[in-house]
């Protein structure tokens, strides 16, 4: 084999932040988000082979672990958190890296009322990624992204600000 | 709303302290809804298996007679015929390895039409079963009451009889469809939904 287990554990390693975003956009309580990791661990280990070192490690590790929250659906006897933002998120202490936690941590809530493909959007829009880039790893057209991810943007701002919070 | 401010906040967050180890690379089952699929099937596989193995001794527990045991094995070498050319394509679809590094779109297609093929396969597959099944029962009642039948088809219309056949198929269907939704249905309209998200409006 071309790669070795330690050489993709590395790599994998140094970039663990992705797939830790992405399971907590896709899922909204700790076991559930569990379940994702090591499943996108694991498809990530599965797929490797194919990784043909084109493009860079965490390009490829962007679509693996997206594409795996995509078709990646919660155990149906878990139930969905229906509370407010504002009962789960203590907004009580205001200092800065308080604040900024606060910020995503309502990101992160308000993003679990999008859909599976807006949430991609939303964070391939959150890794800095373009239009052409986003539009390439979803597999659809620039102009459909974009129109795609303005509105999605919209929808988060609105499901924010019902929520009673606005940054 | 300040989605820039938010993506640096969003980017200065990126660390996690949890390190990725041998051991979680060991896991080998799968979640995604090929896997589900793949997992009921290989359940299905065996309870199949398991009754075509019961079926063999039918003859000896009802008391067939030696007639209607020689068609009864003609029926069964048919059912399994069929059985074993679609155990085969189920093998087919549970050995077909996948990986996720295409690009989103054309990974849900993959997906939905490799779990769509062979939710068609499967529904094929019970509908021969279920029309096997019938025409060994219609058989062994002539053979058993042939009398009785001769005497009931003169007196009833062939309109009647052909409504019958027609609702026994109808309940054979409905059967098959229900049961295929019920079981392998929900995976494939969640990913539709989700492919039918990405066209253009």
């Amino acid at each position: 084999m071309r790669y070795t287990q330690e050489e993709f554990l590395r790599q994998i390693n140094e970039n663990k932040g992705i797939i830790h975003k992405v399971t907590k956009m896709y899922m909204d309580n700790v076991l559930d988000q569990e379940d994702l990791f090591q499943e996108i661990v694991m498809q990530l280990w599965k797929a490797y082979p194919s990784f043909k070192g084109t493009s860079k490690f965490s390009t490829w590790m962007y679509r693996v672990a997206l594409n795996t929250a995509i078709v990646f659906f919660k155990k149906d006897n878990r139930k969905v958190d229906k509370t407010s933002l504002n009962e789960q998120i203590d907004i009580a202490d205001t200092s800065e890296s308080t604040d900024k936690e606060e910020k995503l941590a309502y990101l992160y809530k308000a993003v679990q009322e999008l859909n599976q493909i807006e949430k991609a959007l939303i964070f391939l829009f959150l890794e800095n990624q373009s239009h052409k880039e986003i539009a390439q790893n979803l597999g659809i057209t620039e102009i459909n992204a974009r129109v795609k991810l303005n509105r999605t943007k919209e929808k988060l701002h609105q499901i924010i600000k019902n929520n009673g919070y606005e940054f | 709303m300040n989605f820039e401010q938010l993506k640096d906040q969003w980017n200065e967050n990126g660390t996690s302290s949890n390190e990725i180890s041998e051991k979680m690379l060991k896991v080998r089952e799968a979640h995604t809804p090929i896997d589900n699929i793949r997992k009921k099937m290989k359940n299905e596989f065996f309870v199949q298996l398991l009754s075509l193995i019961i079926m063999i001794f039918a003859p000896k527990v009802f008391g067939f007679s030696q007639q209607l045991s020689a068609i009864y094995f003609l029926f069964y070498a048919i059912a399994c015929g069929f059985t074993a050319y679609y155990f085969f394509k189920f093998y087919t679809f549970y050995t077909h390895s996948y990986d996720l590094s295409l690009d989103s779109r054309k990974n849900l297609l993959w997906f939905y039409y490799e779990m769509k093929l062979n939710v068609e396969l499967y529904k094929a597959l019970t509908y021969i079963i279920g029309f096997i099944a019938l025409a060994f029962s219609t058989t062994a009642l002539v053979l058993l009451r042939g009398d009785i039948l001769t005497k009931l088809l003169t007196k009833i219309s062939m309109t009647y009889v052909v409504l019958n056949a027609f609702v026994a198929i109808l309940i054979i269907g409905i059967i098959t469809e229900l049961w295929a939704r019920f079981y392998y249905g929900k995976y494939l309209k969640q990913i539709k939904t989700i492919v039918d998200g990405m066209d253009e409006e």
